[in-house]
């Protein structure tokens, strides 16, 4: 059985490359960082978390047809003088192996005013941050048709990003409809 | 080919660094997704199964398969590989099969080339299909390990449908293979020996399918099971055999590895005189196949 396959070849391929993994984790913003590049004008971030009991989580995947699993959605005020600039809507959506924790600003109305990737920790499928394809969900309302290879374009060797932050920005717009639009003045 | 050589470039590779891996990870060791390359995206695979136990004397075999992919377009893969083998065989002889012992190390035994169009995306359509065609030639028998000329055509078909926000994957696949195949006259053969070197004409049939599910970041875990059946010129079904088992699933930033344990659970057709195991088909299969498959993206 000498010059048989010698198996000590597979750990010597998996080890060393497993070693020499590079870190997954790309962190291009910070919270404040993306808050700041969302909201420049703002002169104060209020937290107003959004608890997700049961009633509004049922309401929330009625509206937007995506699975909800957070418990309490992490948003804060953008203002102004206290005034109302917009909302800053912290999120996570599934990468194919890990989370993508990315942020949607909407303005007063509950349209998106812009998008951030702010941990990216997939090993393909980058193309996301790229402000050409995030321009498609600018001015985007609740009701308004997100649907990728539809009315979102993909980027090819992206697709399961593109799709899983499509359905993030629609569970967002929902999540205004639901919970942020009644608090607009308050 | 050097196998020894490979595994030692491809962990050079790694420890220089690599950029970032693209998609198309086998998430299964015998069945396939749905999915393609990106367009000018590479992929590197190497794969080595192990075949062992025909329920009598000792047998042991390697299949190694070294694959280079690219993707031709978002939705065309073509794939080239080359395929290698070794066995140990003995205390097995059985007619028309297996000629006697047989032992060497690692020798190159094929070649392949393939194409994969995706016709649907499992992320956009919602269900996955896609179609494979492959051509190959193998100048060595897998079973017996002596000298064969097989020259084989593939036609697959892949779907894929994802479920839980695409950390649930079930796929289904199909394939039939047409083989033109010619054995080598050998000179020891044992008295009265039937080793036929008429050329013979193979149809093999797949079907399977396999479940699943990412348990943690990085790692998904799940089963496959296929059946399959051959046809050929003398005999008519050959064979029959449906395999199942345990796959498990792991991807860094610029590789991916997959085990699969396929055991055989049924099996019918050719037996050999004195078969325990009547319920298994032995003599082209085994009792039980491991699969490690390493894919390097770049």
């Amino acid at each position: 059985m000498n010059d048989l396959f010698n198996w000590w070849a597979v750990p010597a391929i998996v080890i060393p490359a497993a070693v020499a993994a590079p870190a997954q984790a790309v962190q291009y913003f910070t919270l404040e960082q993306a808050r700041r590049a969302l909201f420049p004008d703002a002169a104060a971030f209020v937290s107003r978390p959004v608890e997700l009991n049961q009633a509004r989580r049922d309401l929330i995947e009625d509206y937007s047809g995506v699975r909800l699993r957070a418990e309490h959605q992490p948003v804060w005020r953008a203002e102004t003088d206290g005034r109302l600039l917009g909302w800053f809507v912290l999120d996570e959506v599934y990468g194919k192996h890990e989370f993508i924790t990315y942020a949607v600003a909407l303005d007063p109305a509950g349209a998106v005013r812009g998008i951030e990737i702010l941990d990216y920790r997939e090993t393909h499928g980058g193309e996301v941050r790229d402000k050409r394809w995030q321009a498609q969900f600018l001015g985007k309302h609740y009701g308004d048709s997100l649907k990728l290879g539809a009315s979102v374009q993909n980027i090819s060797g992206a697709t399961l990003s593109c799709k899983h932050i499509t359905e993030g920005v629609r569970r967002v717009l929902a999540l205004y409809e639901a919970a942020l639009k009644g608090e607009a003045d308050r | 080919m050097n196998l020894k050589t490979f595994a030692l470039a491809g962990a050079l590779g790694a420890a220089l660094g690599a950029p970032p891996a693209h998609a198309d990870e086998n998430l299964f060791g015998y069945l396939s997704g749905a999915e393609t390359l990106p367009q000018g995206a590479n992929e590197a695979y190497l794969w080595v199964t192990h075949r062992t136990d025909k329920g009598i004397g000792h047998y042991s075999a390697y299949d190694v398969t070294a694959e280079y992919e690219r993707g031709l377009t978002s939705r065309l893969t073509g794939a080239l590989a080359l395929r290698g083998q070794s066995i140990d065989t003995h205390g097995i002889v059985i007619d028309g099969y297996l000629p006697g012992d047989r032992e060497y190390g690692l020798r190159a035994s094929g070649l392949e080339a393939k194409l994969k169009y995706k016709f649907l995306s499992p992320l956009i359509d919602g269900l996955g299909l896609a179609g494979t065609v492959a051509l190959e030639h193998n100048w060595l028998d897998p079973h017996s390990g002596r000298d064969k000329d097989t020259t084989s055509l593939t036609f697959g078909m892949q779907l894929q449908k994802n479920f839980l926000d695409d950390q649930l994957i079930s796929v289904a696949n199909f394939a039939v293979e047409s083989a033109y195949a010619v054995r080598k006259p050998i000179a020891d053969l044992p008295p009265g020996f039937d080793w036929p070197t008429d050329p013979e004409m193979e149809i093999e049939l797949t079907g399977g399918a396999g479940l699943t599910y990412r348990v943690a970041p990085r790692w998904f875990v799940g089963a496959e099971t296929f059946y399959q059946s051959e046809f050929e010129t003398e005999v008519g079904q050959e064979r029959w055999s449906w395999h199942a088992g345990p796959s498990v699933h792991y991807a860094a930033r610029t590789w991916w590895a997959t085990l699969t344990w396929l055991r055989q659970i049924k099996g019918g057709g050719e037996t050999y005189p004195g078969q325990t195991d009547t319920h298994l088909h032995l003599v082209e299969k085994t009792k039980q196949e491991v699969r490690f498959k390493l894919g390097y993206n770049f």
